[in-house]
């Protein structure tokens, strides 16, 4: 009788202490089961269709790098290259350049007030790509748009903001630096609020301006605020895609024209999987790179 | 306060104050023309002389223009499917992110290091990794045009899973190992113990993914062909050319109607998804 019972005892005992081995993985098994499913599998499959030829129905064809060296001779690739570098870089440099200075006017003024107002430039990050596009798309329309009737009232010319390829660029480049302020400015904001009033105190102390405090206290401690803007705008801007598409479908004459629509277009419309695929690995790189180099740049210089 | 830094503190509120009006601009105009009539869809003045529903109705209703012509939104469906697609993913991420953080946070076994550093691994990478094979894959499963389609994808959220880590770290084990004693299993202590108190973490990653699966562009505009699927925003973008003629009204009432919920229901959560934005943007 006792030496059953034992054994049972037993038994129980390695059962449980292997479910309790196993749960973990229990646990994180549906997870892990999409994550393969619907990440590493197609990221691998991406890397792998970057080598090939494919047009979605026949046959993969292996052509090595091939479609990189095509890309490299595209003339439409470097034009969408640039075009993605001009957005990328001037929105990076003047959007968090632009936040940071209402983030700290904002830390100047009435708590209450500042919370309205933060309230107000968030706006735009909680609302649709899509929704946002077609109001500035009509703000910026040539022969009805808001902004020329503006011009005109004060003997302005009126502008082809989207037809011009001269404006096209700065025309989305304002709007996307509209979009993102509120964005940037509500991180500057809580990076300034985690600064110690003391340090501002000893600056004064010591004789410090407010150009001076900017510089020597606000700026260095709000270094890895910093870097999450630069980091997270570089990586945002440079995939930009509905804004594009919506705005101006890449044109005129592909001259606002992103890497990503090419890649859209090259997949989704002439059904050229591998090439695209080949662009979808650039434009990763190109995140990376971007990454690295703020993470550079912001420990170097600040 | 001296005399000059009042003078300067004023001076800040008053710009601060036109910036968020001209900021604001854009909302204003949108909300204007939603309640425009045709005639004066083009007029510059922000106040409609004769406002009208007109465009909100036929949202729902059509719009006949001509003998021959009526357009027929299925607006009522892109609501429908928006809302469904976002809630249902939304409880399956909250759920799966919450259960696979507890094991990360409170758990040790054999290839966590691994499993987690694959995961963070891709974290950064942007959709267009992944496109092109997702496509293929859920075309030959048959899935495009389908809610599925649109919420599997959304369920995978490595960053959630490291927004939650971070927070229930903080969890003691002490409270984990009294449950332990008392023969709580280990989803019982999940369920019971972790997720009540994750609660403000949670919340803030609720409002994220919501944004995020609301909002969304580019994987609708690849999965979805027939409008009776559509969500809002492939449903508005859609609405832009239709026959040759731009309707901006209908496309303004119809962006209205997408967006204000959205803003009101983050300003309601504001407090919440703001502070959980911020212990975000120091970890991360």
């Amino acid at each position: 009788m006792t030496v059953v019972d034992i054994s049972q005892l037993r038994r129980e005992a390695i059962w449980s202490r292997l479910w309790d081995r196993l749960i973990p993985y229990v646990f994180i098994s549906p997870f892990y089961l999409g994550f393969m499913a619907f990440m590493l599998i197609p990221i691998a499959f991406s890397l792998f269709l970057s080598l090939a030829q494919w047009d979605g129905m026949r046959s993969i064809e292996l052509v090595g790098l091939q479609n990189f060296i095509d890309l490299f001779q595209d003339k439409r690739f470097w034009n969408d290259l640039r075009v993605t570098m001009i957005i990328t870089v001037i929105c990076t440099i003047v959007g968090p350049a632009g936040s940071l200075f209402l983030a700290v006017l904002l830390d100047k003024i009435g708590e209450r007030l500042a919370g309205w107002l933060r309230a107000i430039f968030f706006l735009p990050s909680v609302t649709s790509a899509v929704v946002i596009t077609y109001i500035w798309k009509q703000l910026y329309s040539a022969e009805y748009g808001y902004i020329n009737a503006f011009l005109q009232r004060f003997g302005l010319p009126a502008q082809e903001w989207l037809k011009d390829p001269n404006l096209v660029l700065p025309s989305i480049i304002i709007m996307l630096i509209w979009t993102g302020l509120g964005w940037d400015a509500l991180i500057f904001s809580a990076g300034l609020k985690s600064i110690p009033q003391e340090l501002y105190d000893a600056a004064k102390i010591d004789g410090a301006g407010d150009w001076a405090e900017f510089w020597h206290v606000t700026l260095p401690l709000l270094r890895p605020c910093l870097l999450f803007v630069l980091v997270t705008s570089v990586i945002f801007l440079l995939g930009i895609f509905a804004q594009i598409q919506l705005m101006t479908g890449g044109g005129p004459l592909h001259a606002s024209e992103t890497l990503s629509l090419y890649l859209y277009t090259s997949g989704f419309q002439y059904h050229k999987f591998g090439y695209a695929s080949a662009i979808a690995v650039i434009l990763t790189v190109m995140m990376f790179g971007g990454s690295w180099l703020n993470f550079r740049f912001v420990r170097l210089e600040v | 306060m001296g005399r000059r830094q009042r003078i300067l503190k004023t001076g800040m509120v008053l710009f601060l104050c036109l910036f968020a009006i001209f900021y604001l601009f854009p909302y204003v105009w949108m909300m204007a023309m939603s309640f425009k009539p045709d005639g004066e869809i083009y007029s510059v003045s922000i106040f409609p002389r004769q406002p009208t529903l007109e465009q909100y109705k036929r949202l729902f209703f059509g719009y006949q223009f001509g003998p021959q012509y009526n357009l027929q939104y299925k607006y009522g469906a892109y609501y429908k499917n928006t809302i469904i697609v976002t809630l249902i993913s939304l409880v399956l991420v909250l759920f799966f992110d919450a259960l696979a953080a507890y094991t990360f946070a409170k758990f040790n076994f054999r290839g966590k290091t691994v499993l987690f550093w694959t995961m963070i691994g891709t974290m950064m990478l942007p959709i267009y990794a992944t496109l092109i094979p997702a496509f293929w894959l859920f075309s030959k499963l048959h899935l495009v045009n389908t809610y599925q389609a649109l919420i599997l994808p959304a369920v995978v959220d490595a960053y959630g899973i490291f927004l939650l880590k971070q927070y229930m770290e903080t969890i003691p084990d002490e409270l984990l190992d009294a449950a332990k004693v008392d023969g709580a299993g280990a989803f019982r202590r999940f369920w019971q113990i972790i997720l009540p108190l994750s609660r403000p973490a949670l919340g803030t990653l609720a409002i994220f993914r919501f944004l995020m699966v609301w909002n969304d562009y580019l994987w609708p505009l690849v999965m979805l062909r027939q409008e009776d699927m559509y969500t809002l925003t492939i449903g508005i973008a859609q609405m832009q050319m239709r026959q040759g003629m731009v309707v901006w009204g209908v496309q303004m009432a119809a962006s209205v109607l997408a967006t204000v919920p959205v803003i009101i229901l983050v300003m309601v959560m504001q407090r919440q998804f703001i502070s959980g934005l911020m212990a975000g943007a120091f970890k991360a």
